[in-house]
């Protein structure tokens, strides 16, 4: 066993932990912020192990999307909706732990037995590493190229939701008084500070 | 189709003519870098007080008749003047005069007004004290006369902008016979004297000269 | 020993200055084996990260302070040596032996957290900056992908310290970074994105050779200015500098995510900001002035001078002029950066994130179009 290995099996012990922990902490924690900065370690863990496994860009890609994106956003909305409220007496909570304790434990099973029955090709294929990029942007538009496709219609679909749901209603009167409400204190109009000298 | 050509126009326009200003702007700051500093490194430089600077108020106990115009004057009634009536002489005798710097604005009001003046400004403005209470100058902290910057040793003296030849910026390299740009009051008098009397003069030949040529 | 030596020297020319494998060899021809020189070799590029990331730090500080003092007739700092040199270092200093405070109603583990997950990240990519063709700390392929990545965890420790350090100006000074960071990083790798489709590759070294064809004349500028502009944007905007400062302003915000923070917490979050300052004035030389290439090109001057491009001593001499093209190029856009700092007003937040949705994004996108179309127009011009 040389350094190299050696120093690898420890990388993964490592991150392997991390990860593992990490996400406990997610689910355990009663301090949401906990979670979420966790939610982040654990996105970090991942991209270690894609590392490990020689897929840098795919790590990258990782932190780039789940990390910088996803995670930050999360935190964002939790730090913005910071409100304390007393959660609600969940009727059943009892039967509704044990049903979905019972589906986590039948998944676990399953993944198990899949783990177990699947004869893992050891060594794997040979890592392409600094030319998994290309390899990636080869696959994205020919064979795999309907499902890229869908998948950002997808998400154009949900940007215009999130608009449609984000936008402000105008309204033409006071919900309350009744009165008419001035405009421009709603919609602000956009018209530059600075006028067109050309024009004078 | 054509308006919405012309918007992005303007806001092409908009945004380069936004470029320009920001050019502008970086050019008046890069200008800037290449000018002389015109710090002046106090306590180690001093600029000089100019003659009608109103500084801390000096005060001369042997000369002041007690007659409160100070007070009166003053916008918060400040100075605090002590005396008593001598039965005897039927004169007020002056016991103590006292003026709270942490309070005055110095304004000048007092040293206008005052009879005799046993008023005046100094070029004082370094006040700074730990307390407070040791800004209220009595008569004999009143009648100290400050150090004028210009004869302390360990001070380097700076004629302020207005005093400096014309044309100059910096005060550091300029000697101090080099003469301020334009004149001092008794010169401005002198010249405008002059000038009055070569008028009187140039006019009376004028006249002489209109009575000859009638 | 001598011979060995001798042996080594010429194998490090004769590869272009490769500092890894000459060490490696010079360890071995001492009779070490491979794993430990390899071993031996590894602290070397971290701690070299490290100076040169500080002594830019400090040469940054010094910059900024002089030059603003000139930009508004002042002198500056002037007696912490000659011309006040070790300015930067008696701060650092101060900072380093001032008591370290932690509030009392503060989440003491993610407020010491947060500024390590602030400067991690930003000393991590000092990894691909290259200061010549093998003068880099590791020449990843993903290269210039990896930095985008690294930026954005940034903003998480940015949200940890705001969050931490339970005050309001602390937590809406990390909400405006991570705003800030998240809406201007999209402009910013689509504008990498244009250089990397013209160069075909995401490494730092592949740009920079693809930009040092015939001189100043093939740098990335004239080829992609609307680029340039909108990465230097986005550059100082993930930078936090003035005018988009927002996060730290101090007449609204006291400092931003910074407020409760002092002595070395603090120092590590000032270090951050201009390290990154340094890193983003480097990636730009890199992206778009040609980095180590010297306005006309090293061979050029070679052959003129009659001298064999391979030659030892006419190796060494291109890589120091290597190194001090990088240099020059980041520190005059350094000086470029504090410029605009003293020129330019701090912008409110909705025209922040106005210029970036409606103005940068839209143009970076049309610029990565356009950049598309002449490449396929044009591939010798535009990297075939």
């Amino acid at each position: 066993m040389n350094i190299a290995s050696s120093a690898q099996q420890i990388c993964f012990v490592i991150l392997g932990s991390v990860v593992i922990l990490g996400a406990l902490g997610v689910v355990l924690l009663n301090n949401i912020v906990y979670s979420a900065f966790l939610l982040g370690g654990v996105f970090m863990g991942v991209a270690g192990l894609y590392l490990l496994l020689n897929a840098s860009f795919v790590a990258a890609a990782q932190i780039l999307v789940y990390v910088g994106a996803v995670n930050v956003l999360i935190l964002f909305a939790i730090m913005l909706v910071n409100k304390k409220e007393k959660l609600k007496e969940i009727q059943g909570l009892k039967v509704r732990k044990f049903l979905s304790g019972l589906v986590c434990t039948g998944l676990l099973l399953l993944l198990l037995r899949v783990d177990f029955t699947t004869q893992w090709i050891s060594p794997g294929p040979e890592a392409i590493g600094e030319m998994a990029t290309e390899r990636i942007g080869e696959h994205l538009f020919t064979d795999y190229l309907l499902p890229f496709e869908v998948a950002s219609v997808l998400l154009l679909m949900a940007m215009i939701g999130a608009i449609v749901l984000a936008r402000r209603d105008v309204l033409t009167s006071d919900v309350g008084t009744g009165d008419s409400v001035d405009q421009n204190l709603i919609e602000k109009s956009n018209e530059p500070i600075l006028l067109d000298q050309s024009t004078k | 189709m054509t308006s919405f050509f012309k918007q992005i126009a303007d806001y092409t326009q908009q945004a380069i003519s936004a470029g320009q200003y920001l050019l502008k702007g970086l050019a008046v700051t890069f200008d800037h870098m290449g000018r002389r500093p015109i710090t002046v490194q106090y306590p180690y430089e001093k600029l000089i007080p100019s003659e009608r600077y109103r500084g801390r108020i000096h005060y001369e106990f042997d000369k002041c008749i007690a007659c409160e115009v100070c007070v009166r004057v003053c916008p918060i009634n400040l100075p605090v003047v002590d005396w008593v009536m001598n039965k005897e002489t039927k004169k007020k005798e002056l016991r103590n005069y006292s003026i709270d710097f942490g309070v005055c604005i110095f304004c000048g009001n007092c040293v206008e007004y005052c009879p005799t003046n046993c008023l005046s400004m100094t070029e004082e403005y370094e006040l700074a004290a730990f307390d407070r209470h040791s800004l209220n100058y009595d008569n004999v902290a009143l009648g100290r006369l400050p150090t004028s910057v210009t004869t302390d040793p360990s001070i380097k003296p700076l004629r302020e902008l207005g005093y400096l030849p014309k044309g100059v910026m910096d005060p550091h390299e300029i000697p101090d016979n080099n003469p301020r740009a334009g004149n001092l009051p008794s010169q401005v008098l002198e010249l405008m004297k002059k000038e009055a009397i070569s008028k009187d003069n140039s006019l009376s030949n004028e006249e002489g000269k209109g009575g000859q040529s009638k | 020993m001598l011979t060995n030596l001798k042996e080594v020297i010429f194998f490090t020319v004769n590869t272009g200055l490769d500092l890894e494998s000459s060490f490696n060899n010079l360890l071995q021809g001492l009779g070490l084996s491979s794993e430990v020189s390899h071993i031996l070799w590894l602290p070397l590029p971290m701690l070299l990260v490290l100076t040169s990331a500080l002594i830019g730090v400090l040469v940054t500080v010094w910059l900024e302070r002089k030059i603003s003092a000139a930009a508004q007739q002042r002198i500056g700092p002037e007696y912490a040596g000659s011309l006040g040199i070790l300015q930067p270092i008696a701060d650092g200093l101060k900072l380093l032996v001032k008591e370290d405070v932690i509030p009392t109603k503060a989440d003491s583990l993610l407020f010491s957290l947060g500024p390590v997950l602030v400067l991690i990240p930003v000393i991590l990519s000092w990894l691909i900056v290259p200061f010549g063709q093998n003068l880099i700390i590791s020449n990843v392929g993903i290269g210039i992908f990896l930095w985008i990545a690294l930026s954005s965890i940034q903003p998480i420790g940015l949200l940890m310290s705001g969050y931490a350090s339970n005050n309001k100006y602390s937590l809406l000074g990390g909400l405006r970074a991570a705003a800030q960071s998240i809406s201007y990083e999209i402009p910013l790798a689509l504008s990498v994105l244009a250089i990397v489709m013209m160069s075909n590759s995401l490494s730092t070294v592949d740009i920079v050779n693809q930009q040092n064809g015939v001189g100043f004349l093939s740098w990335n500028i004239w080829r992609q200015p609307v680029g340039f502009l909108i990465f230097w944007i986005c550059a100082l905007a993930e930078c936090e500098r003035l005018p988009f400062d927002l996060p730290e302003a101090e007449e609204e915000l006291v400092a931003g995510y910074q407020t409760e923070y002092a002595g070395m917490k603090f120092a590590l979050f000032y270090l951050g900001s201009y390290i990154n300052l340094v890193l983003s004035a480097l990636l730009v030389s890199i992206l778009y002035l040609g980095g180590w290439g010297f306005p006309i090109p090293v061979e050029w001057i070679a052959q003129f001078l009659g001298q064999n491009i391979d030659a030892p001593l006419v190796q060494v001499f291109t890589a120091s002029i290597g190194i001090a093209m990088t240099i020059l190029k980041t520190y005059l856009l350094v000086f470029l950066a504090i410029l605009l700092r003293w020129t330019t007003p701090r912008v409110r937040i909705d025209q922040l994130l106005d210029l970036g949705w409606k103005f940068l994004l839209p143009i970076s996108l049309v610029n990565l179009l356009f950049t598309a179309a002449l490449k396929l127009a044009f591939p010798l011009a535009f990297g075939g």
